[in-house]
């Protein structure tokens, strides 16, 4: 069994990369693998825990399902594209620090981009609205309290920046 | 005393890190030349193996190394030495490895491992407990007994029970015969996952000189090193284990998991480091499981409602190999009395041989199991004696002056229960309970709760406090930072010691045990007692040195200084006085020569007095300090479906001193969160096969936001610890210990079923409500 290869071309937080890749491979392994970027994290493998959200040409997505192919053309963005360069964090990752709602971190960065992804869509989401965005994301630390305030807190601080 | 730096919600250390992507897990290490591991698993729950082809995968592309059990057949363990990195000659339990392919990727290891021809001759096997200790039951180790282990475990040979823990204090027969109320019940916790959002992983190295390097996800870096070193007869000296962030732990990434299993198939190929990531469904299957008990618990009292005796058996389903979960077995037996005084107790625990998983410890390490069966007994014990819960429960706490099961005397600086009690009846049954509806009927819960650590009884902690040029303060320590906070509750700590401002601190969050000082495992929620003592000790000898630099500079004696986390001065005339910064390498005169010496100290702590129990009685003194506390719920039951909503669940733990209200919290609401988990959704399923049957998100159910109760309230109770760092006690577990029985006995309050296992599913509450409503 040998696999083809394809090419995509993929644009990760403002930077164009082709990448040679088999069709089995997913936009995580291309994030993780080929450009170090190791904020979206590996939970379950199959979409179901969150871990690997990122934003995909304005979607959040289960980066760890998204095929290659998929994600060509396109444009990604990750955790690590959101602080500014001067350091200032994000609005969702300060809102995220100051409500406690980091404890082992390793949802963290999937849970960020969602809420991102749903600000930049609608930047007054109702909590309904927020508890559904989060409602795909595991975290077997915080007991959400803290997620759920810092995401109400984010949204406030969004509409302020 | 006023506080600058502790009881204050600090801005968490790691926050930024961890918000930006910047922190290190260990599936995010790429080293030079690495390899990938994929591990053949079993599929089978007990079998001999017959024989073992690896002919083709050692041809497959990119394939380094194939190892089988045979090529590394060394015995190891931490309490019980019972088992081998792979399965050599059987097969305990389905999940476990039988043979290694190495390969330049994971996809060629993978697709290697798929090639190995393995035969098996099945044999039969055993999941249940209970079926476990029937004479002629399939036996998962025939050498039980044999086995080296340390002191305190009894095996009984022949037999699948590798430890029997007895516990006696008076006579339970005569308890039994003084008594005139007796209740009792049969009760089952089944195995829970742990479900880490990130599952374990390791790298290991073997090193030119012979030494072994282990990058791992552990909570116990330096245990693994003592199971590395006695492996491979190798001087602790050339076994080095570096630890990045954990995400996340409770328990199942303390002892040694696959550590040992990598560090044995990267011998193979020498100086190249091998990397195994599980994925998530050996997470499940061949990592470790929790809980996983059935047990039986009578309690007899006279009709006043004093507690006079208690019997109980408990058997836990430890899984194909004992290790970790020894311990876990003793603390079942001693803690399942809760925070009650008997009189008379006759406990039995037993860890059994059982073709699953292996046990590790697990939040609550076995108090929720006890906690489930002694509290579900109070409450109906008080409804047979037609008492309140909360009286029956304020007659027998535990208190100043009473005994406890192991003959330990209670203080009242161990913690204020009926304080416990009180907030948890003000939170939840302060006002009318809600009346039945069309949809819904709703009932309270109460339950109280008591846990102890369970340590080594020379468990220590070191920590090194270095003051830099500006007068920052850098600590090193080898508690592991796995989402509860320590790295910033420590910083608080030596920051309020050291009168310097939080953010002038620096704990690091990376362990390495090259460069961290000793610390026996980050469990038992003793990181900010025991490495918080160890952290108060070295900072108290930096200011010793501080003043000792200054005394050469002033020209003063030492005791006739002050020390204000800025200057050191002259108590009688404070204009005389040295900055700090001055002081911290030593003082340069003005000419350039240099006075005293830089100002870094080591601090330790390690518990005193810890016995092991004895072998008749099985009392001692076998627990370095209690955290008393009290939980309690409102809940409502669809009646149509028999689902269970918490509508409010509050917590008050007496935590002693408290460090940082936010990360306190937040190890309550968690944890409770986690509790609920088992009360209402868990429970790991096994086919006919011995296999896992929901080894899979989403099959397995842990709580979503959804599932977060419609309230929680948290009461942290201030009793200080008297021997804890600012009177700081444990109390990260404590909140998951009687979240099951609270649930359980309000949703019997709500419809009237006495449970006795869980999950509380709502199907099966369904049927019950239906049999008891058409029996009525």
């Amino acid at each position: 069994m040998v696999d083809e290869f394809i090419t995509v071309t993929i644009t990760v937080n403002g930077e164009a990369y082709a990448f040679t890749v088999t069709p089995r491979t997913s936009l995580l392994d291309i994030l993780r693998d080929q450009l170090d970027l190791t904020g979206a994290k590996v939970g379950c493998g199959y979409g179901k825990c969150g871990a690997c959200v990122v934003i995909l040409d304005g979607e959040p997505v289960r980066a760890c399902i998204v095929k290659a192919g998929k994600a060509d053309g396109k444009s990604v963005r990750t955790v690590e594209g959101l602080a500014a360069k001067d350091g200032t964090l994000h609005p969702v990752q300060e809102a995220m620090v100051r409500s406690g709602a980091v404890q082992c971190g390793f949802c963290t960065p999937g849970i960020i981009m969602e809420l991102v992804a749903l600000l930049e869509r609608n930047s007054s989401p109702s909590k309904e609205e927020l508890m559904a965005a989060l409602e795909g994301h595991l975290c077997r630390c915080t007991g959400y309290e803290a997620i759920v305030e810092g995401a109400e807190l984010a949204v406030e601080l969004f509409a302020n920046k | 005393m006023a506080f600058t730096s502790i009881g204050v919600s600090k801005k968490r250390a790691d926050a930024v890190e961890k918000v930006t992507g910047q922190a290190v897990y260990v599936a995010d290490i790429k080293l030079p030349r690495m390899l990938h591991a994929k591990v053949l698993r079993a599929g089978v729950a007990h079998a001999r193996i017959l024989s073992i082809d690896t002919s083709e995968a050692e041809s497959m592309p990119g394939v380094r190394a194939v190892v089988t059990g045979k090529d590394c057949n060394i015995i190891f363990g931490i309490c019980i030495k019972d088992q081998t990195p792979l399965a050599v000659d059987k097969v305990r339990h389905a999940g476990e490895g039988v043979a290694v392919a190495i390969a330049d990727t994971e996809a060629q290891a993978a697709a290697a491992c798929k090639t190995i021809k393995v035969e098996y001759e099945p044999l039969p096997h055993v999941v249940d407990p209970l079926e476990a200790v029937k004479e002629g039951a399939p036996q998962v180790h025939e050498r039980n007994g044999d086995y080296e282990h340390v002191p305190g475990f009894h095996a009984e040979k022949g037999s699948n029970v590798f430890h029997h823990y007895k516990l006696r204090k008076g006579r339970a027969a005569d308890g039994f015969d003084e008594a005139e109320i007796i209740v009792q019940g049969r009760f089952e916790f089944p195995h829970m996952a742990h479900m880490t959002i990130e599952p374990h992983g390791a790298i290991a190295r073997w090193e030119s000189d012979g030494g072994v390097t282990v990058w791992a996800s552990s909570q116990g870096p330096y245990v693994l090193r003592s199971v590395l070193s006695h492996m491979y007869d190798l001087p602790m000296t050339k076994i080095r284990v570096v630890v990045p962030f954990l995400g996340g732990g409770f328990g199942c990434k303390s002892d040694v998991v696959i550590e040992p299993l990598v560090a044995a198939v990267a011998k193979a190929v020498p100086g190249r480091p091998v990397r195994l990531i599980l994925d998530r469904k050996e997470a499940f299957t061949s990592s470790v499981v929790g809980r996983g008990m059935k047990g039986r618990m009578k309690i007899g009292a006279k009709k006043d409602g004093t507690l006079v005796a208690i019997e109980a058996g408990l058997y836990f389903a430890d899984g194909a190999f004992a290790d970790t979960s020894c311990n876990v077995v003793t603390a079942g037996g001693h803690n399942c009395t809760g925070p009650y005084e008997f009189r008379h107790c006759h406990l039995d625990s037993y860890g059994v041989y059982t073709n699953t998983p292996p046990v590790g410890a697990f939040r609550g390490y076995s108090h929720p199991e006890g906690h489930l069966m002694c509290e579900r007994l109070m409450d109906l014990l008080a409804r047979e004696l037609g008492m309140s819960p909360f009286e029956l429960r304020r007659k027998n706490f535990l208190h100043a002056g009473s005994i406890n099961a192991l003959g330990q005397t209670i203080t009242a600086a161990n913690g204020d229960l009926n304080g416990c009690l009180t907030s948890m009846e003000k939170a939840v049954f302060s006002g009318d309970k809600p009346v039945e509806d069309d949809r819904y009927v709703y009932g309270r819960g109460v339950a109280s709760l008591m846990k102890s650590p369970v340590t080594a009884s020379n468990a220590a902690s070191c920590a090194v406090v270095r003051f830099n040029n500006d007068a920052t303060v850098t600590v090193s320590m080898a508690g592991i930072e796995m989402g509860q906070g320590c790295t910033t509750v420590l910083a608080q700590i030596a920051a309020e010691e050291l009168k310097v401002p939080y953010e002038r601190v620096r704990v690091i969050p990376r362990v390495d045990t090259d460069l961290s000082p000793y610390e026996w495992m980050t469990v038992a929620s003793m990181t900010t007692y025991r490495v918080g003592n160890a952290i108060v000790h070295a900072c108290r000898r930096c200011i010793i040195r501080l003043l000792d630099n200054a005394a050469l500079v002033l020209e003063v004696p030492e005791d006739e200084l002050e020390y204000d986390g800025e200057f050191v001065f002259v108590a009688s005339d404070p204009s005389r006085r040295v900055a700090l910064k001055d002081l911290v390498k030593g003082y340069t005169h003005p000419d350039g020569h240099c006075v005293g010496d830089p100002v870094v100290a080591v601090g330790s702590h390690i518990v005193r007095g810890l016995q092991t129990p004895d072998p008749e009685s099985g009392q001692g003194n076998c627990a370095a300090e209690w955290t008393f506390g009290a939980q309690a719920c409102e809940v409502r039951v669809e009646k149509a479906t028999g689902k269970v909503e918490v509508t409010h669940f509050a917590t008050a733990l007496d935590v002693g001193k408290v460090i940082n209200p936010q990360t306190a919290r937040g190890q309550v609401v968690g944890g409770v969160l986690q509790g609920l988990g088992h009360a209402l959704k868990e429970e790991v399923l096994y086919k006919e096969d011995g296999n896992l049957a929901n080894p899979v998100i989403g099959k397995y159910n842990v709580p979503a936001v959804s599932d977060m109760p419609g309230k929680q309230t948290v009461d942290l109770l201030e009793t200080p610890q008297e021997d804890g760092p600012f009177g700081a006690r444990a109390m990260a577990e404590h909140p998951i210990v009687a979240v099951c029985p609270a649930v359980l006995n309000a949703v019997q309050d709500a419809t009237g079923v006495d449970l006795f296992r869980v999950p509380v599913l709502p199907d099966e509450l369904k049927r019950a409500m239906d049999e008891k409503g058409g029996g009525a």
